[in-house]
């Protein structure tokens, strides 16, 4: 018998050299996780059902099919070394300066520039690793599908959590022949430290900000072709190539006398959105959405108090793209 | 001094391959770059001085 509790998990903090070359223990970092879901690879098979000749309509035999593509998810408190990471993974593109604290600059691929594929990196389950493991198993090329940031009101690490879907393309190494470090002692990005502003709007100097929820969705194209390698005669994927991607910033704010949301909807109005969280000067995540929109904007309640809910409609900047985000982090070699 | 000034700029290459150039790491000034397809790369190498006779 094992507890879930017992579950160990750690993944690139370095992307790997390419989707098929795991990372290797020192490229590795170790976080703890909120989700009990288990990162399980589907081996899947198919028969013979449906083919002529046999007389009848039952499948007879298997066949070894493909590892599919479904995505895991990792569910964490924002932390500025897990944001730093989730930026740089998840938007594929980042500059790297400082020597401590060190500041991560992301910005989304260029895909005319920087090709389709994000960077990549291996992930790792154990439970009591070693000569009795349970489990002990690393995805070898995973990439980060979509993920969404939660900043609510409210107390605690939960006011500012992270969700992560990552695709992994089939290949895997089992047992891991990774040892885990320790776990990495994470610098949380509570949502009280939040500064946010919104097409002119400081929400936090009027203190009527609900909640807001941005996000990013890859959107990746299957990458089964020829050639793109097998898993124990499964067939797995070749290269995670990002689709249509889509941006995604939502918020939730006390509707009073002055407010402008709706006005802004009816004027098509844009600007920029900036979101800020801090805990000291060697950790701070701050994300700007370069042009925004509002698409709807729904006047209702939240706690029996009015409040408006606006679906802002990220736009593309000729000079700045879409987002970016700046993540001060004191760790080294995020994404590197 | 060198240290300083080396938290306060990086290297990058244009996407057409021309020669890298060093910019303020300053994120005003490298999201533009990063959007027009600039990469950070390492600095140039530095041509050794031949000793003199």
């Amino acid at each position: 018998m094992a507890n879930i509790r017992e579950l160990l998990i750690g993944f690139g903090k370095k992307k790997q050299a390419d989707i098929s070359t795991a990372n290797v223990t020192s490229d590795i970092w170790r976080l703890n996780k909120l989700n009990v879901q288990l990162a399980n690879p589907k081996f899947m098979a198919e028969d013979d059902a449906a083919e002529l000749g046999k007389g009848h309509e039952f499948a007879t035999q298997l066949f070894k099919s493909h590892v599919d593509s479904a995505a895991h998810q990792l569910e964490k408190y924002l932390s500025s070394e897990f944001a730093a990471w989730l930026w740089a993974f998840g938007l594929g593109k980042v500059v790297k300066t400082g020597a401590g604290p060190y500041t991560y600059t992301c910005t989304p691929l260029n895909p005319v520039t920087d090709g389709l594929e994000l960077p990549y990196f291996s992930y790792i389950e154990q439970i009591r690793p070693g000569a009795a493991r349970v489990l002990d198993r690393m995805l070898v090329g995973c990439a980060v599908k979509s993920w969404k940031i939660n900043i609510t009101k409210g107390v605690g690490r939960a006011n500012a959590k992270a969700t992560v879907e990552f695709t992994h393309s089939g290949a895997i190494t089992d047992p891991s022949g990774i040892t885990l470090p320790a776990a990495t002692a994470e610098n949380l990005l509570n949502a009280y430290s939040a500064a946010i502003t919104i097409l002119g709007v400081d929400y936090v100097s009027l203190k009527n900000f609900e909640s807001l929820e941005m996000g990013w969705d890859n959107a990746f194209r299957e990458g089964f072709f020829p050639g793109s390698g097998q898993q124990d005669g499964f067939q797995i994927q070749g290269r995670l190539e990002v689709g249509d991607r889509v941006p995604l910033f939502n918020f939730v704010a006390r509707f009073v006398n002055g407010s402008t949301e709706l006005q802004k909807m009816r004027d098509l109005t844009t600007g920029t959105a900036v979101v800020t969280l801090t805990k000291d000067a060697n950790n701070s995540l701050s994300v700007t959405w370069q042009q925004v929109g509002f698409s709807v904007v729904e006047v209702g309640e939240t706690d029996g108090i009015v409040t408006v809910s606006v679906t802002g409609k990220p736009q593309y900047n000729a000079t700045n793209g879409v987002v970016s985000a700046v993540c001060v982090t004191p760790v080294d070699g995020i994404a590197q | 001094m060198l240290e300083k000034q080396q938290r306060e700029t990086t290297w990058m290459r244009p996407p057409d391959g021309g020669p890298p150039k060093e910019v303020p790491a300053d994120p005003a000034q490298l999201v533009p770059l990063m959007v027009a397809g600039w990469s950070q790369c390492e600095p140039p190498q530095q041509p050794d001085r031949e000793e003199e006779n």
